[in-house]
This record gives C-alpha cells, structure tokens and sequence, in this order.
C-alpha cells in the first residue's frame, strides 16, 4: 500500500494548527501487585466506588474495593498486560457501553468492542453499565402479553411484557432452548432481544448465534457473549452491560426481552472476584452482597408508565441448579427476586416431555393479567387438571382398575400431556395455541391415539389455515374467543375430524393397492 | 470509550511497603501529639528526621541492628541512650524508645516521612514534585511554584526532577494529582487521535461502499 504523504502532512499540520496546549489533569496510582482479573493500586486517593479507571495500553478497570491505604481495581481486558508500577488515572467518569441501533444484530463483548468481525459499532450514544432501576412512580402494571411460542409456557405460566420469569432447571434440560424459543418467536412482535451469555462454552455460544441467523432472529437480536475462558470481571459487568443497551430501547418506548443465560456462572464469577478482593465470604463463599448483585440487576427490568413512554424490558434469567437442588443460595435468591419461574426436570426431559417443564412448581405472578383473553379462556383450569392428572398417574401404576370416570381423566391428562410437546426452534402462534388447547381441553382429542396427537395437530392446523382462514383471523384480531368464534371452532373441529376419518378409510386400501 | 493512551512509564518512586506505612502512620501520629505536648513539635520531628537521613546513610549496618529481632530490646535501648543519650530531646529519645520497645525500629525511615507528611497536612502545606525535560533557573522555579500554589490555594514544599523523555514542557505532581503539559503525552494523544480518526474514516467509507 502506498502513502500519501502530502495528504499525512496536511492532516498532522491541521492537527497542529488546531492544537490547544490543553493540559492533562489526571488523578494517577501506581500498581502494586497484579493478577487474576485484579489489581492493587497505590495512589487514586480521590477515585470513587465503581468508577472508572486506565491502565498504560487503554486497558480500563472498576475501582472495586476503596481501602485504606489501597484501592483494589477489577480489570476489564487483558490483565496479563498490566505490570506492577504501571500508573493508573482515573477518568471520573462511570463505566458505560455503546447503545442505540447500531448495536442490533451484533454480537459483542460485555465493553460493546466487536466479536463478529463486523466493523466497530458505530454510534455516538453511550450508557452507563450501572443505572437505577425505575422508581415505583416511573412503572406501571405489567398488561401486555410476551408471546414466547411455547404452548405450556403462553397457556399455563404466562410473562407479561416487563415481567421478570426464572428459568430453572439442572444442566442439559432445555434452559437454553426455551430462550432461544422465546426470541425466534419475537420475529413479528417488535420486540427487540438481547441474549447475554455468561460463562458459557463459546462453542454453546456459536450454535446459539447459528440458531438465530437461520431463524432470521438476528435482526432484531444483540448477543453479548463473555464466554468461560473470560476473566471474571467482564463475566461479572456482561449482564449489566446488556442490561444497559436494553434501557436505551425501554427508555425510547420499546419493547425489550433480555435472557440472562446463566446468573449462576455470573454469580461463581462475582464470588471469585470478591474473594481475591479479600471481601469476606458467606453462605457457599459467595460474598454477602450477592443478592443485590442480581437484585439490583432484575430490578432494572420494568413496565415503565405511559408518560414514560410505556416501554418494558421483560427478562428471562436463566439459573443451572445441581441435582435439582433448589433450595441452594443463588437459586433461592433469584427465585425470591422474579415474578416467577419455569422449572425444567430432568426425568421430564428424558421421559421425551419437552420441554419439560414441571407444571406443578412452575408459576407465574403476574404473568396471568397479561394474558390474552382467548387463552385465559381456554387455559384455565388447566394447570390444575394436569396436576391432577400427575396424581393419577401415579395411582394408575399401582395396577389397580380404575372406574370409567378415573380412566377417562387419565385418558384426558395423557392427550394434554402430549399436545403440550412442542419441537425445539418451533414457536406457535397465539391463535394455534388457543385453538389446540381448545380441542384438549374440551375433549375432542379423546377419541385419538395418544402417539397420533402430534400428527393431529398438525393436520388440524394446516386444515384451519388452508380451508378456514377467516376463524384464525377473528382470534388473531380480536384476541377473544367469544361464542361466535367458538362455534366456527366447534364446526371446524367436526369438519376436520370428518375428513380426517374419510382419508383414513382411502389410505389402507390405497397401501393395499400400491402393494399389489 | 477510552480515547487516549498513556505513555508507559515506569515509576521510580513505587510505595515503600504500604503495610509498613500503615503502622508508621499509626507511630507519626503519637509522636507529634506527644511532641505537641512539649512544644517541642518541630524539633522532635527535625532530629528524627536527621537520624534516619544524616546519621543512618554514614553506618548501613545501623539500619539492620534496628530491625533485627536477633538483637534484644535492652540492648537497642542501652544502645540509644549511648549514643544519641545526651544529644537529643528527650522527647525524640523516648520516641525511640517506644519504637525499641514495640520492635518498630526497623520502620523508622517510614515513620519520619509519616510524619513529615503530617506536619505538612497540618500547617496546610503540600509536596509538589516538578518533572522537567531540562533543568529550570532560579527564577523559572519560584514563578512555577508561585503559579501552583495560586492553583491548589495553599503552601508547597517543591521538589524538582529532569527526564529527557519528557521532550519538552512540564508534568506537576500534587499529591495524587497530576498535571500533565509534557510534549511526550501531547504527542501521545495527538497519535491516538490521528487513528482514531482513520478509523472511524475507514468505517464510514466501508459503510457508504456496503450501502451502495
């Protein structure tokens, strides 16, 4: 590549000209000792809690603990860069990362620095990484509905949009998978996602981003990844920094779904921090702050009110539980904290109930308000039922025999069971949902083969789309099933099942005719 | 964003080891209040400081007799008193004394500069160290010393330094403040400006190229 020299000279002359003896007031430290994310430094005697601070190299860090004689700094960066008696300033200024649109459909590091090979993010607008939560007069009610696709999640543990809803589950049992779900299934609604992963393996990581490019959700998906071979610091700042760019859009009067895939891993990573910092430990070694750590962060998650704008930022953190052990501290924290979780059973998962997502503990506090009123209609009861129903089951292994009525309940939990199934990266539609719990819960899948509900379905479905659009249109529009659409539902399901039985006749004679 | 970069510079005035500096900071303390007593403040503070820059420099092996866990008590203390017994203020000997008894004599170098830095906070003065590229006269260190404490709003007690690697102008140092007006970080900051902007000028030419 050739140079330009004239054209250098001219720019430097022109910097020249324009250079101000402006003097460099800065608040400098030296660093005592170094290593594992964290530094020592002597000096910075005016620095404050979490401000920000500079390394030699633009490495930057948080001013964490504030002692007497010393101020201990976690670094943001490559702390194997940072030698002792390198000089420190600080910057009086807080951490913030870049936000806006610029940021949408990227993946980046918990600063906002680029991972995808894409340029650098170009925006001017910055936020601070640590903001307070709106205020009780800021918010309002949690109404709307957040769609995630998921029938057992949309009909029995519904989240509202501004809502924050646990996931919960040991690993391998489909956390990930529900989130994902939940974000393909926002392709419509406006709703723009961020997907923060926090100590994941960067190939899980790979295929989640992979995931959502073949779903077209990356154009409206940021993922902030802080993979497992990332120091703790930014492991630790990754949820927040999410959180942050999520605010702009809230703050704009968007709608926003944040997953938080793990808060455990960033807890482990915060715990790690603390220690080396010396902060004493306490309960599993986590330091005594822990709760606020993820307090203060789902707080930030909210409807706000009209005034405002009405924005929400619904979050759906993510917690990894060991052996089920729910009663552990962080994942009694977090439960504390949300409006509810989705607990996910591994026995569930292998039984081939997927998700598996155990109905009787799962719960939402106020997901409920926000549900739509076809799907409150045809829902409700059903949680019950199918609590029940697991009762039964339970009672029918014994062996003994049932009278007609037990075994026609049984009959009925089994089909539910089974119409709650759904594939993974296969969100459903609101009006599907309502119209298949419809035909579950009122009995018109009764009479088919338990193994054939999935079969059913989907026929059924097509049958709707193709031959009466106009009833999936009422709903859609409407949002209610009100004794109209009800009907037209009642003569579809009659319709289907009619030609469905008549195709039944034709197709064992057709084998028997292609056979011969 | 962080838009500069520092020059990497190695400090040559790293702590003293800050655990001895806190409890020297703990012994200052007592020593100027029972000083303060006597009235005798700034004597007391100026022998001691004699000690450890006149007298401990011309025997190194004093330092370490001091510090020794080998050597006792008793005998620190007979040493003191024969030979500074009739030379200082008896303030100043019981101070050392007291630093004998509490096997802190090794930290006496650090106890002084405690102190001093005491009396300084006290009297409302502050230490400014002026880092230069050449030598400054006379008459260029009192205007600077006269235009820093215009600055700050108070006394200083300067100390001057020369490093070539500055180029040029001049980098002060109040405490843990420092202002920077050296032609080595202007030429920095110019640096990481001129990237910056090829950059961003990069990047929106690649923009403009994608969208069209």
């Amino acid at each position: 590549m050739k140079f330009n020299t004239d054209e250098i000279a001219s720019v430097l002359r022109e910097e020249i000209d324009r250079y101000e003896s402006s003097i460099d007031v800065r608040e400098v430290g030296r660093v005592l000792e170094v290593g594992d994310g964290i530094a020592r430094v002597w000096g910075l005697s005016g620095v404050m809690a979490g401000e920000m601070v500079e390394f030699p190299g633009g490495i930057i860090g948080l001013a964490f603990n504030l002692e007497e004689n010393s101020v201990g700094v976690i670094i943001l960066g490559d702390y194997l860069k940072v030698t002792e008696g390198d000089e420190v300033r600080s910057t009086g200024r807080l951490l913030s990362v870049p936000v806006g649109d610029a940021v949408v459909g990227r993946v980046l590091d918990p600063l906002g620095n680029p991972l995808d090979g894409r340029g650098p993010v170009v925006t001017t607008q910055q936020r601070p990484v640590e903001a307070l939560a709106p205020g009780v007069a800021q918010r309002s009610p949690v109404r709307e509905p957040l769609q995630t696709g998921i029938k057992a999640i949309d009909a029995m543990t519904p989240i509202g949009r501004g809502q924050r809803e646990l996931i919960i589950g040991d690993r391998k049992t489909g956390k990930t998978a529900i989130g994902l779900d939940a974000i393909i299934n926002q392709r419509s609604s406006g709703v723009k996602c961020f997907y923060v992963a926090v100590g994941q393996k960067d190939s899980t990581v790979a295929v989640a981003i992979d995931v959502l490019r073949q779903h077209g959700a990356m154009d409206y998906t940021t993922v902030i990844v802080s993979g497992a071979s990332t120091p703790a610091p930014l492991q630790y700042i990754a949820p927040y920094s999410g959180t942050a760019m999520a605010e702009h859009f809230m703050y704009r009067g968007e709608h926003v779904l944040i997953i938080y895939d793990d808060l455990s891993k960033q807890a482990q990573a915060y715990r790690q921090l603390s220690l080396l910092m010396r902060r004493p430990p306490g309960r599993e070694a986590y330091p005594g702050d822990v709760f606020y750590a993820h307090s203060r962060l789902l707080e930030r998650s909210a409807k706000l009110s009209s005034e405002l704008g009405g924005g929400s930022i619904t979050s759906l953190p993510i917690i990894e539980t060991l052996e089920g052990e729910v009663s552990a501290y962080i994942p009694t924290n977090v439960i504390s904290i949300t409006d509810g979780q989705i607990y996910l059973q591994p026995d569930l998962f292998f039984a081939g109930q997927r998700p598996a997502m155990n109905v009787g503990i799962s719960v939402s506090r106020v997901g409920g308000a926000a549900q739509t009123k076809a799907m409150k209609k045809v829902s409700g009861g059903l949680r019950l039922d199918l609590a029940s129903f697991r009762e039964l089951e339970a009672f029918a292994q014994l062996g003994t025999d049932l009278d007609a009525a037990t075994q026609s309940r049984l009959d009925r939990g089994y089909r539910m069971v089974e119409l709650l199934k759904q594939g993974q990266y296969q969100p459903m539609a609101m009006v599907d949902q309502v119209m298949m719990i419809y035909a579950g819960t009122r009995g018109h899948l009764d009479d088919v083969k338990r193994e054939d509900v999935a079969m059913w379905e989907k026929e059924f479905l097509t049958f709707v789309r193709d031959q009466m659009p106009e009833l999936r249109k009422a709903i859609d529009e409407s949002n209610q099933l009100d004794d109209k659409s009800e009907k037209t539902l009642e003569g579809a399901i009659a319709e289907f099942k009619r030609q469905r039985a008549a195709a039944l006749v034709v197709q064992p004679s057709s084998t028997v005719a292609a056979g011969r | 964003m962080v838009d500069s970069t520092l020059p990497r510079s190695k400090s040559k005035d790293l702590p003293p080891d800050i655990g001895a500096a806190r409890i020297a900071k703990v012994y200052a303390q007592a020593i100027v209040e029972a000083s303060d007593r006597k009235n005798c403040r700034a004597e007391v503070i100026a022998e001691l400081a004699h000690i450890v820059r006149e007298l401990l420099p011309r025997v190194p092996a004093a330092l370490h007799v001091f510090a020794s866990p080998r050597v006792s008590e008793r005998e620190k203390i007979s040493m003191l008193d024969t030979i500074l017994g009739s030379t200082m203020l008896p303030t100043t000997l019981h101070s050392l004394k007291v630093l004998a008894r509490h096997d802190r004599l090794g930290i006496l170098p650090e106890v002084v500069e405690a102190a001093e830095h005491l009396l300084d906070e006290l009297a409302g003065r502050r230490r400014a160290t002026f880092l230069t590229a050449v030598d400054l006269e006379e008459s260029q260190q009192s205007m600077a010393v006269l235009q820093l404490e215009k600055l700050v709003g108070g006394a200083i007690t300067p100390t001057f330094r020369v490093d070539p690697e500055l180029l040029g102008g001049m980098i002060v140092r109040v405490g843990d403040t420092v202002f920077d007006d050296s032609v080595a970080t202007s030429l920095v900051r110019l640096g990481s400006r001129l990237v910056q902007r090829s950059v961003h000028e990069i990047q929106y030419r690649r923009d403009r190229l994608g969208s069209a």
